[in-house]
């Protein structure tokens, strides 16, 4: 068979499935599927890959994460512990210890984190204040949409000023420019220099950053909030109170390089667990928990391409299946195209062309489904999915393989037929 | 004799196993020479059909030889014989086996497309050839829409549309009535008169009359062989 008689094949494929629509739509079902969820697969997948990498690698891979976490409750002896101070958590000391101890950490920021309400006027906000070195923002990728960041210049002179989230702003009612306003937090004035643009910290992170969930961001000068809000915390509660006096509320640990991280971790792990028995911190490591995720992603990766898979195989066997059933009932025209001159190999390139066209137009029509699909589960879901050209390429070179591997087998036993006995086949 | 188109020498054909073969031709000879014109005719089973096959190149003798215009194609492998089929030799079926999918010309066109005529050459002779046999106002219909001595002028033209050396008929007037089968002959006769090899297999006795030969075959031999040029001549002797 010559290449150039192949369109003509084709052609002919085509108006013998357009002979049988309903029969050949059924056979694409199969394909549609499989194409379908494969697009759906790729798409998924980058989507969700995408996402991790977005949502932890916001917490920078190179960092790790130390927070002070009260530890579990001691049994407390009624009466004289009343007024005890619940003092916990990393010290100014730690952080010298851990510089001196591990020469792969290049730097430290440390972070004071209290909980404030925010007034504005009559309304209230509670809010999550962190006390951050200037660095804090562009490092866990906190855009500044209005206004600037604060500077070495503010942490130096103690300003009190605030960058804040455009919800807070909003839920304080305010509706005028948020820029220059002045906030009450926790009894102090505060002014707005900067606004945040408004992406919320994925629930991952915000837990890495032993950040509230109700409460909103508003970040202010290290120095500021040390000078200002102390390490102190008292909370009333009804019938009791609490009173703890933490350091350092978080330390954040960048490694020198990305390799590095684990080692540092491991170090910072041993000389923290020796100088804290009362396991009153925790470590995150945003890497780990990447490399997590992407495992979990993995999982789900390889149950998506099988089901892929599975489809595409009963895709194909319904294609094949049905060649079957289309040679049985097209015998005596086998055997009148042997006798006019057919050769083996003639008849087996028209029905393999045949079910190449059923591929590709399954796989056609799959792509159309799989992006409806895709659609429709990202509406539901809120899952990010990613669509790139290439994967409908992709698609239908597969559907178009599967139904030419699907096609052999029959295509090869119509070409073997006898003419003599397929001419007078009834 | 160098001009004949068929030459058959001790051909046998054998089915079934080794252990217990079914002979369906046992040791024919047979020459045709250009331009004849002839019938088989025979009881069923008598061989006729499968001598049909080898002349046709769709089956190979077990023993002895078949020379199509002087070349020995009883050995040749499958491709090379579909190249003899589709080069040489023209069928006319009994039940027409035009292709119901396609149209009048399409069907005509088959041969010429497995002969790697390019396109327009092929419309151009197919076209050329259907208004030749009368059915120029038919050539875009489907065969469920013609008539059946229609079918069959359009089975014929494709069986000449290679040009074929010899043209081969298996009851070509079996599946139609008087009137119909009388035309398709006519059209036989015609082409035989335009100097066609033709060997054409019936059973119907009036039409076997007619031709200018007339093979009789009986349990797979051939009973009588009967040329009516020299029964004239010696009857004029």
């Amino acid at each position: 068979m010559q290449i150039s008689a192949l369109p003509e094949v084709f052609v002919l494929g085509l108006s013998n499935l357009r002979r049988n629509m309903l029969r050949s739509l059924l056979t694409m079902l199969g394909m549609i599927f499989g194409v379908g969820s494969v697009i759906a697969m790729l798409s998924v997948g980058a989507g969700a890959r995408h996402a991790i990498l977005e949502r932890i690698g916001q917490l920078g891979i190179q960092n790790i994460i130390v927070n002070s976490v009260k530890p579990p409750q001691e049994k407390k002896s009624q009466g004289m512990e009343e007024n005890w101070i619940d003092r916990y958590g990393l010290t100014f000391d730690d952080e010298a210890m851990l510089r001196e101890v591990c020469p792969t950490i290049e730097r430290v920021f440390p972070v004071n984190l209290v909980r404030k309400p925010v007034w504005f006027g009559s309304s209230r906000v509670d809010a999550s204040v962190l006390g951050v070195t200037p660095e804090h923002l562009e490092m866990f990728r906190l855009r500044v949409g209005r206004g600037r960041a604060f500077t070495e210049l503010d942490a130096q002179s103690d300003a009190k000023v605030c960058v804040v989230r455009k919800s807070l702003v909003r839920e304080l009612g305010v509706l005028r420019d948020p820029l220059g306003l002045t906030l009450r937090i926790g009894g102090y004035s505060f002014e707005v220099i900067g606004v945040l643009e408004d992406e919320q910290f994925e629930s991952h992170t915000r837990k890495a950053l032993a950040l509230d969930d109700r409460a909103h961001e508003v970040y202010v000068p290290y120095s500021t909030s040390m000078r200002t809000f102390g390490i102190a915390t008292f909370v009333q509660r009804a019938g009791s109170e609490e009173r703890s006096v933490v350091e350092l509320d978080q330390l954040i640990v960048m490694a020198a390089s990305p390799d590095l991280v684990y080692t540092t971790a491991r170090i910072l792990s041993a000389a923290l667990a020796r100088a804290h028995p009362r396991k009153d911190y925790e470590i995150v490591i945003p890497l780990e928990l990447l490399e997590q995720s992407e495992k979990t992603q993995a999982v789900f990766n390889v149950v998506m391409v099988l089901i892929a898979a599975i489809s595409l195989v009963v895709g194909g066997i319904g294609i094949a299946n049905i060649m079957l059933a289309t040679i049985t009932e097209r015998t005596r025209e086998i055997g009148v195209r042997r006798a006019l001159g057919a050769t083996r190999s003639d008849i087996t390139v028209q029905f393999l062309t045949e079910t190449a066209a059923i591929g590709l137009i399954g796989g056609i029509f799959g792509c159309a489904f799989g992006f409806a699909v895709l659609r429709i589960l990202v509406a539901f879901t809120g899952w990010t999915a990613i669509v790139e050209p290439h994967y409908f390429a992709i698609s239908l070179v597969i559907s178009a393989g599967v139904a030419v591997l699907s096609g052999i087998y029959p295509a090869r036993r119509a070409a073997r037929l006898d003419p003599i006995t397929s001419l007078r086949y009834e | 004799m160098s001009d004949s188109v068929v030459a058959i020498e001790g051909v046998e054909k054998q089915y079934g196993t080794a252990e217990t073969p079914v002979c369906v031709l046992k040791g024919v000879d047979l020459q045709i020479p250009r331009g004849d014109f002839a019938a088989v005719v025979g009881a069923s089973g008598s061989g006729k059909t499968t001598l049909m096959n080898i002349l046709g190149c769709l089956d190979r003798p077990t023993r002895g030889t078949y020379r199509l215009e002087g070349e020995d194609v009883s050995r040749l492998s499958d491709a090379a014989l579909s190249r003899v089929r589709n080069r040489r030799i023209g069928f006319v079926f009994q039940s027409f086996n035009l292709i119901a999918q396609l149209t009048v010309v399409e069907n005509v066109e088959v041969p010429l497309f497995y002969a790697r005529v390019p396109r327009r050459e092929r419309r151009r002779r197919v076209e050329a050839l259907l208004e030749a046999v009368g059915l120029s106002h038919r050539l875009h219909h489907h065969p469920t829409q013609l008539s059946g001595g229609e079918c069959q002028r359009v089975a014929v033209a494709r069986a000449l549309v290679n040009e074929p050396v010899l043209l081969l008929a298996d009851e070509p007037t079996g599946n139609l009535d008087s009137h119909n089968g009388a035309e398709v002959m006519k059209l036989f006769h015609l082409l035989h008169g335009q100097g066609r090899t033709i060997v054409l297999v019936t059973h119907n006795p009036e039409i076997a009359a007619a031709l200018p030969r007339v093979i009789e075959m009986r349990d797979g031999s051939i009973l009588r062989d009967h040329a009516k040029t020299t029964v004239a001549a010696a009857g004029g002797a």
